[in-house]
């Protein structure tokens, strides 16, 4: 009797040991075993029964099943804040970039450099130039591209050929004299359109005179020449009367009543003037942002991380591996219409046989992410807009609201 | 007499309870939060967090954008208050001279703007004041006036806002006033009319007076509900243009929920609660002071 109470606390000991042993393993982040259930995944947007689609295959071919949870972009902050606080969250999920840093800040992204040899689909270089380094946050890779999104020129090109504009203007000299151009039409009526909300235009305007807003130490710095040009551009549409100064204005309508002929915007808005204006089909198009020194766009999109603390690491990076394939990146583009983040799939011949789609890509081959601050949205781009509009709508001391913009922000730091 | 003593002690204890778990308590975990630098790495690891005392407090004296919400709350109490509380009494003795079918249908049709959900109102308004599309600006071009910027300019922003929100305001007061219009006793009007006082007499010196608590209780609420505002400049300019219909609330809320600095937040809202507070408890005083003359 004696003999068999020792033994079976053996066993419990060894079963004891053998778990605290897993539980080590689990550490290294080496070889885990998964917890079984479906794969919870978080969505952006309305695209939820999409994405169903998108991995019907995955689900198919290896038996996991997957649950998509589609989370409105609006209520993005509040769901971060109550899953980081509770601890419990999707296993894989969609990261805008805008907020990619504060979800990294918040411990919310699982590292994935140490699984980078195991996935060799996540490598950096399947992605365009620098993108996959310019989304790391603190030198750690906690994410993946996933869609891109750039910032391209929309001009209507009837309305510019018949105020004897024949190209669209390629740099912004040009743009502002065809603004004043098109603006001279008559009472309210305007050449370009700068949206109040829109902070990565003069993000987008430094790096087109061939500066930046980041300096050498990761810093960011506005107290620059290239900036100061901005400055001199962003103001002097103003001063020309080339764009409407109410807040209210509406991207779309402008455009297609041609109240604002020409605007820097996204692939969002052809699919919204093709939507509300199919007969404009051919008086409009697209081309690369204009640009003294250089053509540079904005890289904006999403990207895609593993929840920290999920319970099945594999089975979200076997999916995320997936979702990685250009094939994948194709039939989203076919489903949902946002462009691919992997190269090999925007050089995808049927994909860029679409001149739109052929610009695009051709932009964002020559696109930057926007430095990855610890609070973009909220707090450096914001103060940025601020600066600017305050100057341009009530007559701000431009020299005064920079200082202060640049004490704002001093200290603000990538890393 | 034991149990005599306690059972008005357990009758309210549903109550206490209730105010402590969703009343005090927060409050407490608010002043508490107030002395931290909590943020949001902070909810992910509580050793994040540590106290700072009162520098929080400290940064919201010194930063002008409090100060400039500040100075918003209170042009909106300003303005929102009188205009509020005239309107819906005007309405109201107004409404209560007949008892026609059309009279009961105005009732109705203003308290419509107070159970209207705030959304579809901002977006009715929203078109409205539309610069390009807008009805309002539609109309003036009739007498030749150019595109007026209601939401856009730093000035008419904060009107065009506090507009919508005395609009959605009266309704509810008019009610209140309408009740306690009920209560004034009939005996009082026609001793009233037998000493030969007027309609305007009458209404100054016998029903205004009558209607003091209920005149108090709206000046009140709607103050309290002035210096929290928020839904009408969240989703009409979203505290915009350049933050001039910034008020208090919306401070807070873009501290705490987009930039996820809780503990400046908290800061801020037991500031505010402090303000609110205050400035209800003088009311109080005043009033008692000239019920005992």
């Amino acid at each position: 009797m004696k003999r068999s109470i020792t033994r079976s606390l053996a066993a419990v000991a060894a079963t004891g040991l053998a778990v605290s042993l897993a539980a080590c393993a689990s550490d290294g982040g080496e070889t885990t075993e998964d917890a079984d259930g479906p794969l919870t995944v978080w969505i952006m947007g309305d695209s939820g029964a999409n994405f169903e689609q998108l991995v019907a295959p995955f689900v198919e071919e290896t038996g996991t099943e997957v649950e998509v949870v589609a989370i409105p972009w609006d209520a993005i902050d509040e769901r971060l804040t109550t899953a980081v606080a509770s601890g419990s969250g999707p296993d894989l999920l969609q990261i805008g970039l805008s907020k990619l840093r504060t979800f990294a800040d918040a411990g919310a992204l699982m590292p994935l450099d140490d699984h980078l040899a195991d996935h060799p689909g996540l490598a950096a270089e399947n992605f365009p130039d620098g993108v996959a380094d310019a989304t790391k946050v603190g030198g750690e890779t906690v994410s993946v591209p996933w869609v891109s999104d750039t910032r391209v020129l929309f001009t209507r090109t009837d309305i510019l050929a018949e105020n004897g504009i024949d190209a669209p203007p390629a740099t912004w000299d040009e743009l502002r004299e065809d603004a004043a151009t098109l603006s001279a039409r008559g009472d309210d009526q305007y050449g370009y359109y700068i949206p109040q909300w829109d902070s990565p235009l003069p993000v987008i305007m430094t790096w087109t005179f061939g500066g930046d807003i980041i300096d050498g130490d990761g810093n960011v710095d506005f107290d620059t020449a290239e900036f100061a040009k901005t400055v001199d551009l962003y103001t002097g549409l103003y001063a020309d009367g080339s764009v409407p100064t109410n807040s209210d204005f509406d991207q779309t309508q402008g455009f297609i009543s041609g109240i604002a002929p020409m605007l820097v915007s996204g692939p969002y808005l052809a699919k919204s003037i093709a939507d509300a204006a199919p007969e404009l089909d051919g008086k409009w198009q697209v081309s690369l942002v204009p640009g003294d020194t250089s053509r540079t766009s904005l890289f904006a999109g999403s990207n895609m991380g593993v929840w920290h603390n999920t319970d099945q690491p594999n089975g979200s990076l076997d999916l995320l591996e997936y979702l990685s394939e250009p094939e994948t990146q194709l039939s989203w583009f076919d489903i949902n219409g946002e462009l691919p983040a992997v190269s090999a799939a925007l050089q995808d011949d049927a994909l860029v046989s679409d001149p739109l789609v052929q610009v695009y890509a051709e932009q964002l081959a020559d696109s930057h992410v926007l430095p990855l601050v610890p609070n973009w949205d909220g707090a450096t781009g914001a103060d940025l807009l601020a600066a600017l509009n305050a100057i341009v709508l009530t007559g701000a001391d431009r020299d005064q609201t920079l200082a202060e913009l640049y004490s704002k922000t001093e200290g603000t730091s990538i890393n | 007499m034991r149990r005599g003593t306690l059972t008005p002690y357990l009758l309210i204890t549903p109550a206490m309870l209730l105010l402590l778990a969703f009343g005090v308590l927060p409050i407490l975990v608010a002043a508490l939060v107030s002395l931290t630098d909590m943020n949001i790495s902070g909810l992910a690891n509580w050793s994040n967090v540590e106290f700072i005392g009162f520098e929080n407090y400290v940064a919201l004296a010194n930063d002008p954008d409090f100060w400039r919400a500040l100075g918003n709350t209170a042009l909106f109490g300003v303005i929102g208050v009188p205009s509020i509380v005239f309107l819906s009494l005007a309405v109201a003795l107004l409404l209560d001279r007949s008892d026609g079918r059309i009279a009961r249908a105005l009732r109705s049709f203003y308290f419509v703007p107070a159970v209207t959900g705030i959304v579809a109102i901002s977006l009715v308004w929203g078109y409205l004041y539309n610069t390009q599309f807008g009805l309002f600006n539609w109309v003036l071009s009739w007498f030749g006036i150019g595109q007026v910027q209601w939401l856009s300019d730093p000035w008419l922003a904060k009107f065009s806002v506090a507009l919508v929100a005395i609009w959605r305001g009266t309704g509810l007061n008019i009610i209140i006033f309408l009740a306690a219009l009920q209560g004034v006793p009939r005996e009082y009007r026609e001793a009233a009319a037998l000493d030969g006082a007027g309609e305007w007499r009458t209404t100054r010196s016998i029903v205004l007076p009558l209607l003091g608590f209920a005149i108090f209780f709206v000046t009140v609420t709607t103050t309290i509900a002035w210096l929290q505002f928020f839904d009408e400049p969240f989703v009409l300019t979203d505290g915009g243009p350049l933050g001039a219909t910034t008020s208090v609330s919306v401070f807070l809320y873009k501290e705490g929920f987009r930039l996820n600095q809780f503990g400046y937040a908290s800061a801020g809202s037991l500031v505010l609660f402090v303000i609110i507070a205050t400035i209800t408890l003088v009311q109080l005083r005043i009033r008692r002071r000239d019920e005992k003359p």
